[in-house]
Order: structure tokens, then C-alpha cells, then sequence
């Protein structure tokens, strides 16, 4: 995973700042923080789509970090573990905002019998509006289609697409075994494939 | 043992090898179409991830002033509590003990710096009755005092048949 970070602070090893954030040294976890903001950030946004909530759940996050980082043993890596209190913090958010809104807002519904494991892959027949979309059209219908995702398919596919994690560094993260992940990642896929073909196939 | 899902999933990652490989392949009903909708797959996170990872955090340094201003208030927050909890319990009885002790002994010392009252009316009454030999014929009674301080006063009566009620109020 890249981080954040300038050629001195990568000297610096992780470990050694997590050890000198547990003796309550914040100075450290400040160097954490700016190895990490842009990351979580990007993530959280995608997630929320909102670019001050996706603020202050990073903080939120950084802040839960701090108040728990005495608890890290380091058996995982540490963008692992910050990864989880991320995942934490911004599917709770967003399944509190569900119940607020009353519910229904993800649409999960696709089934197993729904899709054809052989089934052919031709672009929707639908005539497209604009040979070339502007870049926050399809911003937009990225956002729209993730939106359409419960929170644990989002991570998922945010997670092994953008980030490029592991299944197993998923799972861990999201606290789930790794089948979990790859069946989420599947039902992901085939949503975003049916929502967002037209966008992909003509970019 | 892996669901199709799973399995899907892998393949198309490029998790699936040897006789694993071979014989998911094999299941497949249309293995042409199956990897038409594996290079669409690919199509879709090749382009989420080119239109994602572009989001950037501005005002970078802000955010860490913002956290930094956050972490001292939670820090200063902690600290009244930790004060606060000098007063746990077994501190609390010790000073009631404490408290209660200080309290009997001052009670005690002051008590017994107190001079000693007027003799009762009371007893006056029944050293009178014994001039009485028709209330109480037989009747002895028997006086003891501290010779040190008149502080204590025994009476030891015998023979006493009863005290007339309205000698108090006498």
C-alpha cells in the first residue's frame, strides 16, 4: 500500500511510531496521520460521497485510532488495522443514516438465479446521451451506482478495486471470513457491471 | 468446499490455477461468453479505479491542526476524571472511619471535662424518703462517693417498696 510520506519520514518505521504513539507521543501519530489522510480520506468519500462527512468521519476515524492505539499488538499490518476502525466508524455512519431515512436505500435484491454465469457481455442497447461525458457526469453515475450498494459491498469492491487489498487483508479488515469477501465482491460486481456498463464500455 | 460465487470471484481474479482452473472452466456452459464477461469485469475495475483514486483531501495540514485540537480536548477531557477519581471506595471508608473516631474522641474528652451537675431533684426525693419510716419501714439506703472528684455517686437501696409517683414532680 503507498502512503503519504516524504523520503525522511519513511525512515521512520511504522512500528516505531506506533510504539511512540502508545507512550502518548502525538507527535508520532501526526506522522501516521499524514502517511494515512489521503488514503482514508478517498476511501470514505467513495464510500459516503460527501466531502464533509467523508472530513469529519476521518477524523472520527483518526481520533478512535488515537484513543485505541494502546490496544494494537501489531499481529496485522497497521493500515489493517486503521482500515478497520474506518470500515467501522463509516458503515455504522451509514447504516444509522439508513434507519433515519427509513430504510430501503440499498438495493441488494440481485439473486444468484438473476445472473448467468455464461451469459453474453454486449454493451446496453440504449442509445448513449454524449460521445464524450464530462468528468463529474460520470462521477456522478459512479456515485449513484455505489450508492445503490449496501455498506459492506461498497468496501468490499472500494477495497480489492482502488485499493487493491488482498482477500484476506479484507476480511480482516471487515472482520468477515475471506468466502464472505469474494461473494460480496461477486454480487458487487455483477450490480456495478449491470449499472455502469454503458459509462465503461464508452469512455 | 467453494461456492460458485466464490469461486467465480477467484477466476476472475486470476486465483484459479492447475485442476482447480480446469475444472471450473469445464463447468461453465459458454466458457467464450464466461470470459467475455470476465474482460468486462476487468473493463469496470480498471475504470472505477481510474476514476476514483483521484479524489484528493484538501487543506491537508488543516485537517491534521483539526485532529491534533481534537486529541488535546479529549486529553484535557481525561484528566478531571483522573483527579476526580482519588475518592475511590476505600479511600472514602478510611476517611469515614477517620471522621468517626475524630468525632467519639472529641465527644469523649469534652464530655469528660464537663463539671458535675447539681444533684438531682430526683435523688433528693429518695434520700427524703428515707426519713419516712411509714412509707418505707424497712428501707435502707446507701450512699458512695468519689472521694477524689464527686464526680460518681453510687446509690444501693434496699428494702424499697416502691417510689411514690408524684416524686419527681415533687
Amino acid at each position: 500500500m503507498e502512503t503519504e510520506t516524504t523520503p525522511a519520514q519513511a525512515d521512520v518505521s511504522e512500528l516505531d511510531l506506533v510504539r511512540r504513539c502508545q507512550a502518548g507521543e502525538t507527535d508520532a501519530f501526526d506522522q501516521l496521520v499524514t502517511r494515512y489522510r489521503t488514503r482514508v480520506f478517498a476511501m470514505i468519500y467513495n464510500m459516503v460521497h460527501n466531502e464533509q462527512d467523508a472530513w469529519d468521519l476521518a477524523q472520527d476515524s483518526f481520533v478512535k485510532a488515537w484513543k485505541s492505539i494502546g490496544r494494537f499488538k501489531g499481529k496485522s499490518s497497521f493500515y489493517t488495522w486503521i482500515y478497520r476502525i474506518v470500515m467501522n466508524v463509516t458503515i455504522d455512519w451509514l447504516r444509522k443514516r439508513q434507519v433515519k431515512a427509513g430504510g430501503a436505500e440499498f438495493d441488494d435484491a440481485i439473486q444468484l438465479k438473476e445472473i448467468d454465469p455464461a451469459s453474453k457481455t454486449v454493451p446496453k442497447a440504449d442509445p448513449l446521451p454524449h460521445q464524450r461525458m464530462e468528468h463529474h457526469e460520470i462521477r456522478d453515475r459512479i456515485d449513484k451506482a455505489i450508492a445503490q450498494l449496501s455498506p459492506e459491498h461498497r468496501a468490499v469492491i472500494l477495497m480489492k478495486e482502488i485499493e487493491e487489498m488482498q482477500y484476506h487483508e479484507i476480511a480482516e479488515t471487515l472482520g468477515c471470513s475471506i468466502g464472505t469477501v469474494m461473494s460480496r465482491l461477486f454480487y458487487a460486481r455483477k450490480k456495478l457491471q449491470n449499472t455502469l456498463r454503458d459509462v465503461y464500455e464508452n469512455v | 468446499m467453494k461456492t460458485f460465487e466464490e469461486k467465480w470471484t477467484a477466476w476472475l481474479d486470476e486465483q484459479l490455477s492447475g485442476k482447480e482452473l480446469e475444472e471450473f472452466e469445464a463447468s461453465l456452459p459458454d466458457l467464450d461468453a464466461a470470459r467475455a464477461e470476465k474482460r468486462d469485469a476487468q473493463k469496470l475495475g480498471a475504470f472505477l479505479k481510474e476514476q476514483l483514486a483521484a479524489q484528493t483531501l484538501s487543506n491537508e495540514e488543516f485537517f491534521n491542526h483539526q485532529l491534533r485540537e481534537k486529541i488535546a480536548r479529549e486529553r484535557e477531557e481525561d484528566q478531571p476524571r483522573t483527579r476526580s477519581s482519588w475518592w475511590t471506595i476505600p479511600r472514602l471508608v478510611w476517611c469515614g472511619a477517620t471522621a468517626l473516631a475524630l468525632f467519639l474522641f472529641t465527644t469523649f474528652v469534652f464530655l469528660s471535662q464537663e463539671q458535675p451537675g447539681e444533684q438531682s431533684e430526683y435523688l433528693t426525693q429518695i434520700l427524703n424518703s428515707r426519713v419516712d419510716p411509714g412509707a418505707n419501714p424497712n428501707a435502707t439506703i446507701s450512699i458512695f462517693e468519689s472521694k477524689t472528684d464527686n464526680k460518681v455517686t453510687v446509690l444501693w437501696t434496699e428494702g424499697l417498696q416502691s417510689l411514690p409517683a408524684d416524686y419527681a414532680a415533687k
